[in-house]
């Protein structure tokens, strides 16, 4: 579903390889209704992390079906839940770093997932992430990735940086990352190909000894 | 195969018999200083990476210069998705000539002719790497940022300069003359 990297291949070929930044507004209207309750939510919202297990196929269901979340990623909405068993038991389950988002004490039903990918350098490592559209603008995906960062350094063994790529059109998943304490360093222009559009990516990193951000 | 050629550097297809030419820069401290691969003691060591690396590379070039067959450096261009990254190492006696620079501009123009779906190239420099980085400036890269703590380097992470070239810039922004002969 997101963030697994594939063989190197030309970009016709690539099935599944999502950049992070999964949650497009897709007005502007919708950008300022998610800036209000995200400041104010994310002082409170409680998120855990913990890792997947075939019995969450439903709830990633939620997600996984959901057309608006698939639009910005590279994966085309699910159809049924095979196909996403599938996923699950060939790609999360052996993943290096993958994990269901968690909120308000409710751990028996993940809405969302996060994942830090290796690449060829073993110092760096990708994030992803995936929310189910009834959470956006709740601080749930800031809170996530929070998390993320002030865990996954003394879990993976060498990792310095981890980086994430956005959409530079996507407002609010690019606030995700800034409120997270991630730094801006460039945009790549024409880095990627997401559904037959060549797009201008942003790149964010957050290294080692970057602070936490409370 | 036609080879692409930029005033007196041209580019062609590598063989083993480059063996003895390719370890000249590769046993050199100088030239893989910012390279991941420690320098090369035996000239065995490059004719093993002629036939395991090179060869079998979707696209390795070797630097030829003033219509000599022996090469003064090489050129690599490694593809992915819609992108493409280049990279290349230039023996120590061909540096401060442009020859680097006219070697990228030469797999630029190759790379965006043969691969349709290419939309950028891109190359990394050390931010330690001055000479590296003006190679590409001169080539009409554009210096996009620096990515932190990108890659690893004999054992320490560097903080890289990212540059890029896309489709459309070769087309509305040569490349500044290199300087040299």
């Amino acid at each position: 579903m997101l963030v697994i990297r594939m063989i190197p291949l030309p970009c016709s070929r690539i099935k599944h390889r999502a950049p992070a930044a999964l949650l497009q507004p897709a007005t502007s209207s919708e950008m300022d209704r998610g800036q209000e309750p995200q400041a104010a939510a994310a002082r409170g919202v409680e998120v855990s992390l913990r890792r997947f297990d075939l019995a969450d196929v439903d709830a990633m269901m939620v997600w996984a079906s959901d057309p608006q979340v698939a639009a910005v990623c590279r994966w085309e909405p699910y159809e049924s839940t095979d196909p996403l068993l599938a996923f699950i038991r060939e790609t999360v389950l052996p993943h290096p770093w993958f994990r269901a988002i968690c909120v308000g004490g409710e751990e028996e039903r993940p809405v969302g997932a996060v994942s830090v990918t290796p690449t060829a350098d073993a110092c760096r490592a990708e994030l992803g992430y995936v929310l189910a559209r009834a959470h956006w603008g709740k601080g749930v995906a800031t809170a996530a990735v929070k998390r993320v960062v002030a865990t996954v350094f003394a879990e993976v063994e060498g990792l310095e940086r981890v980086e994430a790529l956005v959409d530079v059109r996507n407002a609010a998943s690019q606030r995700v990352l800034e409120k997270a304490g991630f730094r801006r360093e460039a945009v790549m222009r024409k880095y990627c190909v997401l559904k037959g559009q060549v797009k201008d990516m942003v790149m964010y990193s957050f290294i080692s000894t970057d602070s936490l951000v409370e | 195969m036609e080879a692409e050629a930029e005033g007196d550097v041209s580019l062609r297809e590598f063989t083993e018999a480059d063996a003895e030419a390719l370890f000249e820069w590769a046993s050199d401290p100088r030239v893989v200083r910012f390279q991941r691969r420690d320098a090369y003691a035996h000239v065995d060591e490059a004719r093993r990476y002629i036939i395991d690396h090179v060869l079998p590379h979707p696209w390795y070039r070797a630097i030829c210069v003033a219509g000599a067959d022996r090469p003064v450096g090489s050129i690599s261009v490694k593809p992915t998705e819609c992108r493409a990254s280049v990279g290349y190492r230039v023996a120590h006696a061909h540096w401060g000539r442009g020859v680097a620079t006219r070697a990228v501009s030469a797999a630029a123009a190759e790379v965006f002719a043969e691969w349709p779906w290419l939309a950028r190239l891109e190359a990394i420099a050390d931010v330690e790497n001055p000479a590296s980085q003006r190679v590409l400036e001169k080539a009409g890269f554009t210096r996009e940022g620096v990515l932190r703590r990108y890659v690893v380097l004999k054992g320490r992470p560097r903080d890289m300069v990212v540059f890029s070239l896309v489709r459309g810039d070769r087309e509305e922004k040569p490349a500044e003359e290199a300087n040299g002969p």
